[in-house]
């Protein structure tokens, strides 16, 4: 077993004209070779935030001020645009995004964008590349592959552009990608067809998966492992099962139960009582602890590490 | 298909009901203007017979519609009219001159348009810095300058003072330069702030990160990618800006003594020679109505959500 990414003590904030927005505060993550890993929180955790550093992506007005992401033993935060383009973006990590609608550029057909990624690694005639672009599109099982080429991205649906964006993705054959909310914009029914899309590489390949998204149902059906996110921070990280069986963290607890005990999704929305704190000003000590049920005082003065407390189980909170 | 066929019907006929639109106007705003074109060629001390002939030769006694009809019948026909000041067919006299016209706003055209662009997309991808700073100063600047003011600068500093460039008329290429900067600079200001705004917009979107994400170089991805969206909604804003190109081409003409259309046109209105004026505004109001259905025909082209619809 070997950890294909390593975060470590990642903390990275905004600056803003409201103040510094403290986004992500000391994350923690281990991604394991070959595996689907899970990174689940509400909005505004920063999930999207720990994504977009794996691939260099973020925002001009992000700055990193401690920590390291190690991937396959290289710490990303060291290198400059350049070997993050040439390195690391669509060859070692690629990344989906949750809008299909808005992910592929409007104005050049399926064939063109595709392409486009695929000579990237190698020089070749286009009778070639359009051969590897076939087989790409066909292994996410989209139909009608020869008119598909010729398609504008407005002529298809949310699901097979979102189908087109892994096949796209895929086309450089990397060792890992960030699925960021990939299924949030789409229909229930085409949620399934994706996710099978999924399960399928899966089968075949040995891609590492980083699967972000607030739908922990989700997860079930794909993931080894689970990180929960809250605030900023990784809470708890655990197999698929002992999240399920075994939550640790209190906030994990509620977001397990909030989906095994709700007969609606009302309910589910209902469970955890307050919101997501604002993180230009976070609470002080383990930022859950407003919303706690277990919290005693040292939990407002004390920021708790992520500590083991089982195989592949780790948990950050006072208590446990 | 039959839908889309529908639309450029109805695009062609609205293209022409502007076209007879213009025409009624074109004519109109002249016949309109006080002044009476036969006392004017003859001055002052013509004999009465004499502006009586005048009169009857140019159909000026007639009620003004039918004038009208007169004068669109023939245009129909592809004639002009005759100059009552050359005394030479209408359509002789614009052969002449709109070749020096053409020249003059195409590179005026391809001035701001190239610079506009470019400076656009610079100030964008460079935002809150001293370039983009700049680029938003030098828009300002050529903005505030009336253009025939500029014109005459350019002609006092480059002509007068430092005698790189002949002081007006044609002659060869270095005639060229100063007069197209004078319009070309104008709007390039106007085109660089909204082609500034419109590549920040895109530059935002998702599929320029997802452009990224499968590794692609930075540059790549703001020409090819960026580029194209940015531009569709400037066709629109070039198309809207043409009767700015051609209204400072004439005052541009006459500053510089530049023999085209424009120089034409003013020297015919303070003449009152009204089939030439009327055959030029025509042509002019036409070249507009002509340049907003190519925009039209350039956007299916550009983008394909417009092109394969219906």
């Amino acid at each position: 077993m070997s950890k294909i990414l390593t975060i470590k003590d990642l903390k990275l904030s905004f600056d803003t004209e409201e103040g510094t927005v403290e986004a992500l505060d000391g994350v923690d993550l281990e991604v394991e070779e070959g595996h689907f890993h899970g990174l689940i929180g509400e909005t505004g955790c920063g999930k999207t935030i720990t994504g977009m550093t794996i691939i260099g992506l973020l925002d001009s007005n992000a700055r990193i001020d401690r920590g390291e992401v190690n991937f396959r033993g290289r710490n990303l935060l060291k290198l400059t645009e350049k070997q993050f383009q040439r390195d690391i973006r669509g060859k070692e990590v690629a990344m989906v995004f949750q809008d299909p609608a808005s992910s592929l550029d409007p104005v050049f057909n399926i064939r063109d964008q595709m392409i486009e990624a695929v000579r990237l690694s190698r020089k070749d005639s286009w009778e070639s590349y359009e051969k590897t672009v076939k087989e790409l599109l066909k292994q996410v099982n989209l139909p009608d592959i020869d008119t598909l080429l010729d398609k504008y991205p407005h002529q298809l649906s949310g699901g097979m552009r979102q189908r087109v964006m892994i096949a796209m993705m895929l086309g450089r054959d990397p060792s890992m990608l960030i699925a960021d909310e990939p299924t949030t914009a789409l229909d229930v029914s085409v949620q399934a067809q994706f996710l099978k899309v999924l399960v399928d590489l899966k089968k075949t390949t040995n891609l590492t998966v980083l699967y972000i998204t607030h739908n922990l149902a989700v997860l079930t059906e794909i993931c080894e492992e689970v990180s929960v996110m809250y605030a900023g921070r990784v809470v708890e990280t655990a197999s698929i099962r002992d999240v399920f069986h075994k939550p640790s963290h209190p906030y994990t607890y509620k977001l397990v139960h909030s989906i095994l005990k709700a007969d609606s999704l009302l309910d589910v929305l209902e469970e955890i009582p307050g919101a997501v704190p604002r993180l230009i000003n976070p609470p002080s000590g383990c930022r859950f602890h407003p919303r706690c049920d277990e919290a005693v005082s040292e939990c407002s003065k004390t920021i708790p590490p992520l500590k083991e407390i089982g195989t592949n189980h780790s948990v950050a909170c006072l208590r446990r | 298909m039959a839908k889309k066929k529908l639309f450029w019907t109805k695009r062609i006929a609205r293209t022409l009901i502007t076209a007879i639109g213009v025409s009624l106007v074109a004519f109109l705003i002249l016949h309109l203007t006080p002044g009476d074109p036969a006392r004017i060629i003859l001055g002052p001390y013509a004999t009465e017979a004499a502006y009586d002939r005048i009169r009857e030769r140019y159909r000026l006694d007639e009620p003004i519609p039918v004038q009208y009809i007169y004068w669109i019948s023939g245009v129909v026909r592809g004639d002009l009219g005759t100059s009552i000041r050359y005394n030479r067919p209408v359509a002789e006299l614009i052969r002449d001159r709109i070749g020096p016209t053409m020249i003059l706003m195409g590179s005026a055209l391809i001035v701001s348009i190239s610079l506009g662009v470019f400076l656009g997309i610079l100030a964008a991808i460079k935002r809150n810095t001293p370039l983009d700073y700049f680029a938003t100063f030098q828009a300002v600047f050529w903005l505030s300058i009336p253009p025939f003011w500029l014109g005459i600068l350019f002609l006092y500093i480059f002509g007068l003072q430092l005698r790189w460039v002949p002081i007006g008329g044609m002659v060869g290429f270095t005639s060229l330069i100063f007069p197209a900067l004078t319009i070309g600079l104008r709007d390039e200001a106007w085109f660089a702030r909204p082609m500034r705004a419109e590549m920040l917009e895109v530059l935002n979107q998702d599929y320029i990160k997802a452009a990224k994400a499968k590794g692609l170089k930075y540059s790549h991805v703001v020409v090819k990618h960026a580029l194209r969206n940015a531009l569709i909604p400037m066709i629109t804003m070039i198309a809207l800006r043409l009767p700015w190109v051609i209204g400072g081409s004439v005052v541009v003409e006459v500053v510089f003594s530049w023999g085209g259309l424009g120089s034409l046109l003013v020297n015919s209105v303070l003449a009152r020679d009204y089939p030439v004026v009327q055959a030029i505004l025509l042509l002019l109001a036409i070249l507009v109505v002509l340049a907003n259905l190519g925009a039209d025909l350039l956007y299916s082209v550009i983008d394909p959500r417009i092109r394969l619809e219906g």
